[in-house]
C-alpha cells in the first residue's frame, strides 16, 4: 500500500520528496483518512509540476490549441453546412443519409473547436464554456445514437417514442445551442474576432428558435408563405452559424501566425 | 511581500500551522505532523504535509536541511518568518475586531 501511494506522485516529486515521504509512512499508520488525503495530494502534485514545466512551454501549447481549435473550426463549419443541407435536400427515405455521417464529422470536429478555443473565455466564464462544451458533447453522442438508429430501425420508434431521426436532430439542437453559448462568452471576453462571434451568435440563435418551433410544434403548420420563411430563415441561419465558425477559426490561424513565425 | 499565503489555495491553512510549527525551530515532517495534531487537536495527513511543504520552500519560506538518516528537517528562511510574523499580526487584529463585535452584540 505505501509503495502504490508514493507511485502515485510524479517521479521528479518522488526523486526530492520520496525518502523523506517513506519514512513519515513508515512511522505513521495509515487510515483511510490518510490514503485519501495521500492520493489527493499526489493528484496536486501531477498538476502542480505539470504547471512548473509548462510555463516555458505555455506559448507553444497555447498556439497548438489555437491551430487544432481554428482548424477544426472551419472544418467543422464547412463540413456542417455541407451536411445539413445536402441531407435536407436528399430525400431519400433508405435509412441514415450518408451526409448525416458529414454532419456528424462537423459536430465532432465543432466540439474539438471549442476545446481549441476556449482557453480565454475559460478564465471568465468557466461556467458558460464548461456548459458551451457539455451541451454540444452530449448532442455529439445523442446525434451518434441517432445516425446508428437510422441506419438499424429506419423510421421506428427508438427511444421513448422518438425516431432515430428526432434524436438526430436533438443532438444537432445541443450542437447548435452549444454553439450560441461560446459565441456569447467570446463576444464578452473578445477573445477572437468579435464580428465572428456576433455572427455565430446570430446564426446558432436562429436556429435554434426553428429548431424550436419544429420540434415543439408551437407553429402548427410551416406551410405556405411561413413555410418559404421559415425555409430562408433556416438558410440565413445556418449559413450565419457555418460562416461564423468558419470566421472564428481563421481568426485564431492568424492570431497564432506572426508568433510562429517569430519563433 | 511576495508570497501571501492565500495564494496557497486549499494549501494556504496547512502553511500556516508549518510555518508556526517551525518557528520554534527546525523539525522534520513527521514532528511538523506531531506538532500541528498537538497544537490544533486535528489531524494533518502526510499528503497536505508535503504539498503545502513543496509550496513552501518553492517560494522559499522554508529550507530543507541535511536529512538525517531518510529524516529531512526544515526550517523558517527570514522571509518565512517575516510573513508568518505578518500573517500572524493580520489574524491577531481579525481576531479582536471578532471578539470585540460579539463583545458589543451580546445581551
Amino acid at each position: 500500500m505505501k509503495s502504490f501511494l508514493i507511485r502515485c506522485y510524479p517521479s521528479r516529486w518522488r526523486d526530492r520528496y520520496g525518502d523523506e515521504f517513506e519514512a513519515i509512512l513508515d512511522e505513521r499508520p495509515l487510515g483511510p483518512f490518510d490514503v485519501a488525503d495521500i492520493l489527493l495530494a499526489a493528484i496536486d502534485a501531477h498538476l502542480h509540476l505539470r504547471g512548473i514545466d509548462a510555463a516555458s512551454n505555455h506559448t507553444r501549447g497555447f498556439m497548438m490549441s489555437l491551430r487544432i481549435g481554428g482548424s477544426a473550426a472551419i472544418l467543422g463549419g464547412v463540413l456542417f453546412l455541407a451536411g445539413l443541407v445536402a441531407s435536407s435536400i436528399d430525400q431519400s427515405d433508405e435509412g441514415a443519409s450518408p451526409w448525416a455521417a458529414f454532419l456528424f464529422a462537423g459536430t465532432a470536429a465543432l466540439l474539438l473547436a471549442l476545446i481549441g478555443l476556449s482557453s480565454f473565455q475559460a478564465r471568465r466564464h468557466p461556467r458558460l464554456i464548461w456548459t458551451a462544451f457539455a451541451v454540444p458533447a452530449l448532442g455529439t453522442a445523442v446525434s451518434c445514437i441517432g445516425i446508428v438508429g437510422m441506419a438499424v430501425v429506419g423510421d421506428r420508434s427508438l427511444i421513448a417514442d422518438f425516431s432515430p431521426w428526432e434524436i438526430w436532430i436533438f443532438g444537432i439542437f445541443a450542437t447548435v445551442l452549444g454553439s450560441a453559448l461560446f459565441a456569447v462568452a467570446t463576444y464578452q471576453t473578445r477573445a477572437l474576432s468579435r464580428r465572428a462571434a456576433a455572427l455565430l451568435a446570430t446564426g446558432s440563435i436562429v436556429l435554434v428558435a426553428i429548431l424550436v418551433v419544429g420540434m415543439t410544434g408551437i407553429v402548427p403548420a410551416v406551410v405556405g408563405d411561413a413555410g418559404v420563411v421559415t425555409s430562408v430563415l433556416m438558410l440565413a441561419g445556418l449559413l450565419a452559424f457555418a460562416a461564423g465558425w468558419i470566421a472564428l477559426g481563421w481568426t485564431a490561424l492568424r492570431l497564432e501566425r506572426p508568433t510562429a513565425a517569430a519563433a | 511581500m511576495e508570497a501571501k499565503l492565500p495564494e496557497f489555495g486549499r494549501f494556504a491553512e496547512p502553511s500556516l500551522l508549518i510555518l508556526v510549527s517551525l518557528s520554534d525551530g527546525p523539525k522534520h515532517g513527521y514532528a511538523i505532523m506531531q506538532d500541528v495534531e498537538q497544537g490544533t487537536g486535528r489531524p494533518m495527513g502526510a499528503g497536505t504535509l508535503y504539498a503545502a511543504l513543496a509550496r513552501l520552500e518553492e517560494r522559499g519560506l522554508v529550507e530543507p536541511l541535511t536529512p538525517v538518516d531518510r529524516r529531512r528537517p526544515y526550517r523558517l528562511t527570514a522571509v518565512g518568518a517575516t510573513m508568518l510574523a505578518e500573517q500572524l499580526r493580520g489574524l491577531s487584529k481579525f481576531a479582536q475586531r471578532g471578539l470585540r463585535q460579539l463583545g458589543e452584540t451580546r445581551p
